[in-house]
């Protein structure tokens, strides 16, 4: 989240898209309640917030809406590409915000263009853009000046772009963009989303107040956004929405994800995903042979005189004091930090890459450590091709999972499967302590709840222990290229029981002169003088001790929560540096007032010289522009100093634009012969069942219906299969079929199903409700039926089941195929066939 | 509607169907018993001893009944004594409880009155017995006789109280199921004894009194029958409808043939002695049946 | 909390069919699961029973508008412990007595089974467990009251829309959220148990009317002792002409003397 989730009490009008927070977040949706019922809040006079629910299904979420919007399934773009259309054609954007703050008026090279689907640079073999003709127009005279007068800082020579405050070149951001949505008209988004010109009116007349001052709107996203080959753009298209209606940064505003487990978004900070290192620096390329190589090609560019460029500026010193917390002493001035020891993927290693390359025989073993690869998916039977193709698989887990039992699954033949698979019982995360990170980047210190159980072990001290055992392998028998692990850190009281408390120290960074805890990532150097485990966490723990501890909260809150807007300073620690309201700075006018002052994030306070209010997302006594024409601009870490309605940091475009699912039961009506995403991540070559890739998709013709897979307030995915009181509130596998099309097919709730894909099956329960109906899209009536996750066969369910849960994998049915950005996979939008068994 | 409620039924089936049966006839058969010896000729004795002696086996079977449908049998007597304080558990405007405080004051006479009737009948000689007769028929005797039969008339009825003081569909809304379980109690109270009386030439002299009270018991019960239908309103449906009727016919037949039979000797004398007291028996079990398990369906 | 008058003010409005009120209760008091039985919607509970001390009721209704096809509302149910308790006025053994609370509380350990007191409650609440014998309920947490705990169930609610406190506070909280929901142009919400049993200590917040909760409506909220004395009256009455029918078909015959109705009148009692 841009914002945090008590935050959504400050909201005027809260759009939900792709998630359905009263089931998934419940506890967080207490929030959107609270803006729903406070007078003071609402478009017009207020009488309350406005809750918009677009979501295929009606869900307990839309039960608690104003509007219930039934969208089709990955077409959120359209939605949002329609609004943006709408505020843009009626000029109802927050002017001033539009024209300071976001890069609406830098101009764009002339060589860029987009045509029948296709921004300028695609090369179709490759399915790649070639993003050069993606940027602006560069000038040089200013920039050689800027460089002569600055010389570069970390490496990143500033490239200064041309700008047209008057907004009218066309080669403006703003111009480009007001004629790429010119596309999404009221009727276009009803023919695409099935959602109906005049509730879209509505909806547009809405969101069309909330580009003033006085009101502020916030967007709620989650997976049912990231699920898709678009997702990424799918979020992109409502944070440009945000820009244009000046909401980022403000409290009530923003683009905020709700995230996942509870601890989702500390893995994401931390690098669980391949393709970053902490604080979501970029994982080098192969051929960057040196930090500042590296940094050369990975910092942000200075883009405008007046762009802090925060990001760019330190990335060295975020990259060293990494590198000096990894390898300690081995990494010094003079083998650059030891920046060769940071293993560079040489290919893709996405979740899926991962299945693939074991199906194609190139992976030995894998540990899966706290989830259920099988039940994750997607396309669960080919996950379990993969699996048994390992020689060896460990499962990290307290409790038998789909992967630990894959190999005795019903209907499998455990002789014929060789994998050997060892389960080693750790500990759950009630069973030890340390941090949550929220979905409002607060992070959370817990205690233990229970002791261990069994002989279950801590996750870290498993790998602990492993390591060391490799460690001690490599010392004897020596190896290709020892130096990495020889000279890991590893300074905990016992290297093979290391304290969550020591990682934290560790995490937050020390300075090696003082041999004190660092406070803040802003006196991070890149001489090897300082470390940091993650940059974004320095300051969590400084020599006065672990703030993510602090509970000063709700017990007071007139002394805790003193400016009232919810940010309770002093209770745990959000990153960075404690803010609440990220690129806050932009809460304020240039002069440094609030754009709404009731509803103040910071302010310029001129008697004490300082930003007051919430962490300011700035210097903290940096005068506003109106007082100093050379202050930064608000968004300190990007090149441009502005948020970014034309980007080129996404590989699928520069603006948003609609493309249907990989499986579409219509083409996409804006550019039939590029209906899917161009740079969608599939697979080079065809692996399990799939002799080629393509053999993996079906076709309306064959499977009609339109699914989407997603959650039930009563289960946590897969793991609470084991508790039985939560299987007794929804104890069997169903799927959600509307009442039109199951009286077309004879089928009554608590009829068995079986629900079919090009890739498999489920036999479940039916579950038939008015909550879900036909669309128009494109003039067709298309049906969309919903898929419940939960179930398989591991639990008191399927055990409780004569099916032994076979065919209850939802994942049975979801698409090989990944988001071109982030490689999520599509497993909210794909085709189905339905029958009564 | 008004007095539409959401509740849900108590669960009370053939025992308490039995329990409510046998409670009609044994307090009905003690009134008859009594009403046999204030106002009828001494002749009538023996069939008033009769009615007597099979009250108070009946009500015998009826603390069994209730006891076995109880969750804990075994506080069967938490009715009767409060365990917090220790005194007497008894809430005048609970039926239940009344109820049970009538049934063990009731068995009392009833005893009294069965070992009077043993006694005068000469069925067992003892000395205590002898002077039965005597004190049965003295002014005292008959003082006992009619309180006991007040209870008697209470017992036979209370049943239908108990079940019209709930919030149960059909049993509360109506106000004539204390009076209907009466009327029908003493027509199957009457049956009984012309069964009984049967192949005893002393009691069967009675016969012909006992089908005319039979007579008009049986109208009482079916004006109530129909008063109950009426007051029902809506709900009725939930008594006629379904499988109901059918028991429904039982019913009637129980009360119409009897009726006509009684009325018409000429037509009785074609049928088996024992059918029209069966049929009335039949007639009193099928209605407390219907009206039972019809509403908690 | 001291020993004052308790009470739950459950706002339908924001409830979102979560069932962390279900599984708190059942969690803390030890209550059996429910059979793993899929009941064709999402709520697979079914009713208030002796394992079920919280039941959410999801009401699925035609919409109010374009933009809410449907009116799906959600409501936590419970007991209600009414002030003239229609359960503790016919139970024969005093097994369910009122607490220092004011709230109503089945004593186990008296409870004989008999379930007078299910055919006497007018929402359904209570249920037989077959195998301790005896009639259970919500207890409203007596356990947690008397150690000055929420109970669990208002306890787990994340969107407070079961609230907890002093019966009167709730009563004020209930009233002034209807205000606001009238201001917000819901005319359709209203306030339920207030009257209802002489007020009932948990009262509910619902958009419709009460039956549509089934809940008995006001003029429908009715004590089963209504019924005593009609009841009695009807068998008096029978009682009095079927003696007067028994001194006609009995009475000597022969004999001038057919005494008059009053001597029946006694001899009927
Ligand atoms: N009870 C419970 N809570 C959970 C979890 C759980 O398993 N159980 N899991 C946690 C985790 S890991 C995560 S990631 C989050 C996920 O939180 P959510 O994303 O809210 O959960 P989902 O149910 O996967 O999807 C949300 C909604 O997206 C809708 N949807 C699908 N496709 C589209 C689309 O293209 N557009 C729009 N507008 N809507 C779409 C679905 O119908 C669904 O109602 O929940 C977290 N919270
Ligand atoms: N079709 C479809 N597929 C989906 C999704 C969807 O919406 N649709 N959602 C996707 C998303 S967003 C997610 S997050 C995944 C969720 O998929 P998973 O993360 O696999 O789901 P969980 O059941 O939460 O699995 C967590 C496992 O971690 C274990 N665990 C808990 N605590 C600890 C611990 O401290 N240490 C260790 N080692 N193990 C622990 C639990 O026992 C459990 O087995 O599913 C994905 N798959
Ligand atoms: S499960 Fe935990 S994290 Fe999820 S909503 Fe409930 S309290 Fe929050
Ligand atoms: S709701 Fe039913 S059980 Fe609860 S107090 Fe009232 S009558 Fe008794
Ligand atoms: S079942 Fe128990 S609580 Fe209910 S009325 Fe009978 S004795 Fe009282
Ligand atoms: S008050 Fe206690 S017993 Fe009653 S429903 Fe709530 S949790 Fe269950
Ligand atoms: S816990 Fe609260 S929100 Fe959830 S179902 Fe119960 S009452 Fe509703
Ligand atoms: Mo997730």
């Amino acid at each position: 989240m841009t914002n945090h989730w008590r935050d959504i009490k400050n909201t005027d009008l809260i759009l939900i898209n792709g998630a359905n927070p009263a089931e998934a977040h419940p506890v967080g949706f207490q929030w959107f309640l609270a803006a729903k019922n406070d007078p003071k809040r609402g478009p017009g006079s207020g009488g309350g917030a406005r809750i918009i629910h677009a979501d295929p299904r009606f869900t307990r979420t839309s039960a608690m809406a104003d509007i219930y919007a039934r969208i089709r399934t990955g077409t959120d773009v359209a939605y949002f590409g329609g609004l943006i259309n709408y505020v843009l054609q009626n000029n109802l954007y927050h002017k001033e915000y539009v024209l300071n703050y976001t890069n609406a008026s830098f101009l764009v090279k002339k060589e860029f263009g987009f045509q029948d689907g296709l921004f300028t640079g695609y090369d179709p073999k490759t399915r790649k853009y070639d993003i050069s003709s993606w940027g602006y127009q560069i000038d040089t005279a200013a920039s050689d000046a800027y460089n002569a007068a600055h010389p570069p800082a970390g490496g990143a020579i500033a490239t200064i772009a041309k700008r047209d405050m008057t907004l009218e070149d066309p080669q403006t951001v703003f111009q480009l963009m007001k004629q790429h949505y010119s596309r999404y008209t009221p009727e276009m988004v009803s023919r695409i989303t099935g959602v109906p010109q005049d509730q879209f009116m509505r909806i547009a007349q809405l969101v069309g107040q909330m580009g003033t001052p006085d009101k502020v709107m916030t967007i709620v996203y989650a997976v049912g956004l990231t699920h898709h080959t678009t997702g990424g753009e799918l979020i992109r298209s409502g944070a440009l929405l945000q820009l244009l209606l000046g909401n980022m940064g403000r409290p009530g505003g923003g683009m905020n994800a709700e995230r996942g487990h509870a601890n989702i978004q500390g893995n994401t900070d931390h690098a669980i995903s391949w393709e970053i290192l902490p604080g979501y620096m970029q994982i080098p390329a192969p051929q960057r042979k040196t930090i500042d190589e590296y940094v050369a090609a990975q910092a942000p560019k200075k883009l405008d005189p007046h762009s802090w460029n925060f990001f760019g500026t330190n990335y060295k010193k975020f990259t060293v004091s990494l590198l000096k917390a990894w390898y300690g002493d081995a990494a010094t001035k003079s083998n650059d930090f030891a920046f060769n020891f940071i293993p560079k993927p040489g290919q893709n290693s996405s979740w899926m890459s991962i299945y693939d390359q074991s199906l194609k025989g190139k992976m030995q073993g894998l540990i899966l450590c706290g989830m259920t690869a099988t039940s994750i998916g997607p396309d669960s039977n080919r996950v379990m091709q993969a699996l048994a193709n390992l020689k060896w698989l460990v499962v990290m887990d307290p409790l038998p999972t789909t992967s630990s039992e894959f190999w005795r699954r019903p209907g499998a033949d455990p002789k014929s499967i060789q994998t050997e698979v060892f389960m080693i019982p750790t500990t759950h995360w009630i069973e030890k302590d340390g941090s949550f990170v929220n979905s409002g980047r607060w992070s959370q210190w817990k205690e233990q709840v229970i002791p261990p159980q069994g002989n279950a072990r801590h996750d870290h001290w498993v790998l602990a222990d492993l390591f060391t055992r490799v460690k001690a392998l490599y010392q004897q028998q020596g190896g290709k290229f020892p130096d990495p692990v020889m000279a890991l850190t590893m300074n905990y009281a016992n290297p093979k029981q290391p304290t969550l408390d020591e990682l934290a120290q560790e995490i937050n960074g020390f300075d090696l002169t003082t041999k004190t805890r660092m406070s803040s990532f802003a006196n991070l150097k890149d001489d090897g003088t300082t470390t940091a485990g993650d940059w974004i966490y320095t300051g969590s723990y400084p020599a006065s001790g672990n703030l993510m501890r602090r509970t000063a909260g709700v017990q007071d809150v007139a002394k805790n929560d003193p400016t009232g807007m919810g940010f309770f300073p002093n209770w745990a620690w959000s990153w960075p540096l404690n803010r609440r309201v990220m690129y806050n700075r932009a809460s304020a006018d240039l002069a440094g007032n609030p754009w709404d002052p009731t509803r103040a994030a910071i302010k310029w306070d001129a008697t004490q010289a300082k930003w007051v209010g919430d962490v300011p997302d700035y210097p903290a006594t940096m005068k506003p522009y109106t007082q100093d024409p050379t202050a930064w601009l608000p968004f300190i870490m990007t090149g441009e100093g502005t948020g970014r309605l034309f980007s080129n940091s996404m590989v699928d475009g520069p603006l948003p634009e609609h493309y249907e699912p990989m499986e579409s039961p219509v083409a996409n009506p804006l550019h039939p012969n590029q209906s899917a995403s161009p740079v969608a991540f599939i697979y080079s070559g065809g692996t399990g069942n799939f002799a080629n890739v393509k053999d993996s998709f079906g076709t309306a013709a064959d499977y009609p219906y339109v699914a989407t897979s997603y959650r039930l307030t009563e289960h946590e995915h897969y793991v609470t299969q084991h508790v039985p009181l939560l299987a007794g509130l929804q104890p069997s596998p169903f799927v959600e079929i509307p009442q039109e099309l199951a009286n077309q097919k004879g089928i009554k709730s608590g009829d068995r199903v079986r629900v079919r894909s090009k890739r498999g099956k489920i036999e479940v329960l039916a579950l038939v409700t008015k909550r879900l109906g036909p669309s128009t899209i494109d003039g067709k009536q298309i049906f969309q039926i919903g898929i419940p996750i939960h179930w398989g066969f591991v639990g008191v369910s399927a055990d409780a089941d004569p099916s032994k849960g076979a065919n209850w994998l939802a994942n049975a049915l979801t698409p090989f195929v990944g988001d071109a950005n982030a490689y999520t996979p599509e497993f909210k939008a794909f085709l189905v066939n339905l029958e009564k068994i | 509607m008004p007095g539409e409620h959401f509740v849900v039924a108590p669960g009370w089936t053939w025992l308490i169907l039995l329990y409510f049966f046998f409670a009609g006839i044994s307090g009905g058969a003690f009134v008859i018993g009594t009403m046999l010896r204030l106002w009828g000729s001494p002749s009538d004795a023996a069939a008033s001893r009769l009615a007597f002696i099979v009250s108070f086996p009946l009500l015998l079977i009826c603390p069994i009944l209730l006891t076995l449908d109880l969750g804990q049998p075994a506080r069967f007597w938490h009715m009767l004594v409060d365990v917090g304080s220790g005194t007497p558990a008894f809430k005048a405007y609970s039926p239940m409880s009344l109820g049970v405080w009538g049934l063990t004051l009731f068995g009392l006479f009833s005893f009294v009155m069965f070992l009077g009737a043993v006694g005068e009948g000469g069925y067992l000689r003892w000395r205590v017995l002898a002077g039965a007769g005597r004190v049965m028929n003295s002014a005292l005797g008959k003082a006992f006789m009619v309180v006991g039969a007040i209870f008697g008339f209470f017992f036979a009825a209370y049943t239908g109280v108990l079940l019209a003081v709930s919030n149960q569909p059909v049993w509360s809304d109506t106000w004539t199921l204390g009076g209907l379980f009466l009327a029908s109690g003493l027509s199957g109270a009457a049956a009984t004894i012309l069964l009984l009386s049967r192949g005893r030439r002393d009691a069967a002299v009675t016969d012909g009194k006992l089908m005319e009270a039979d007579r008009y018991f049986i109208i009482l019960e079916l004006v109530l029958i129909a008063v109950f239908l009426i007051t029902l309103g809506g709900v009725v449906s939930k008594v006629l409808g379904g499988g109901w009727i059918l028991l429904w016919l039982v019913v009637l037949i129980g009360t119409l043939v009897p009726l006509v039979a009684e009325w018409r000797p000429a037509l009785r004398r074609q049928l088996p002695p024992v059918l029209v007291p069966v049929l009335v028996l039949v007639g009193v079990l099928a209605l407390r049946a219907v009206i039972i398990f019809s509403a908690q369906a | 909390m001291a020993t004052q008058p308790v009470g739950f003010f459950t706002d339908t409005t924001l409830c979102i069919g979560c069932k962390a009120c279900e599984v708190a209760c059942k969690e803390w008091n030890g209550l059996p699961n429910n059979p793993l039985e899929f009941r064709g919607s999402y709520d697979n509970t079914g009713q208030l029973d002796h394992a079920n001390w919280r039941h959410v009721r999801f009401v699925e209704q035609a919409g109010t508008s374009q933009d809410k096809p449907i009116a799906w509302s959600m409501m936590s149910d419970v007991c209600k412990h009414c002030a003239n308790a229609s359960c503790l006025e016919v139970c024969p053994t005093n097994a369910i007595v009122r607490t220092e609370f004011d709230t109503v509380f089945i004593q186990q350990d008296v409870c004989n089974g008999c379930r007078d007191c299910i055919s006497a409650c007018p929402y359904g609440v209570i249920g037989f467990n077959s195998n301790s014998g005896t009639a259970q309920k919500c207890t409203f947490c007596y356990d947690r009251l008397q150690n000055n705990l929420k109970p669990a169930c208002a306890t787990a609610c994340p969107t407070q829309s079961i609230k907890f406190g002093p019966l009167a506070e709730m009563r004020q909280t209930a009233a002034a959220r209807l205000d606001t929901l009238h201001q917000q142009g819901m005319s359709q919400a209203r306030i339920y148990g207030n009257q209802e049993y002489g007020g009932l200590h948990a009262l509910f917040l619902i958009t419709d009317k009460p039956e549509a909760y089934n809940l008995p409506s006001t003029e429908s909220a009715v004590l089963p002792s209504r019924n005593n004395i009609p009841g009695y009256l009807t068998m008096a009455v029978t009682a009095v002409v079927a003696a007067m029918a028994g001194l006609i078909a009995f009475r000597r015959r022969g004999e001038s003397a057919s005494p008059s109705p009053s001597g029946g009148g006694q001899g009927g009692g």
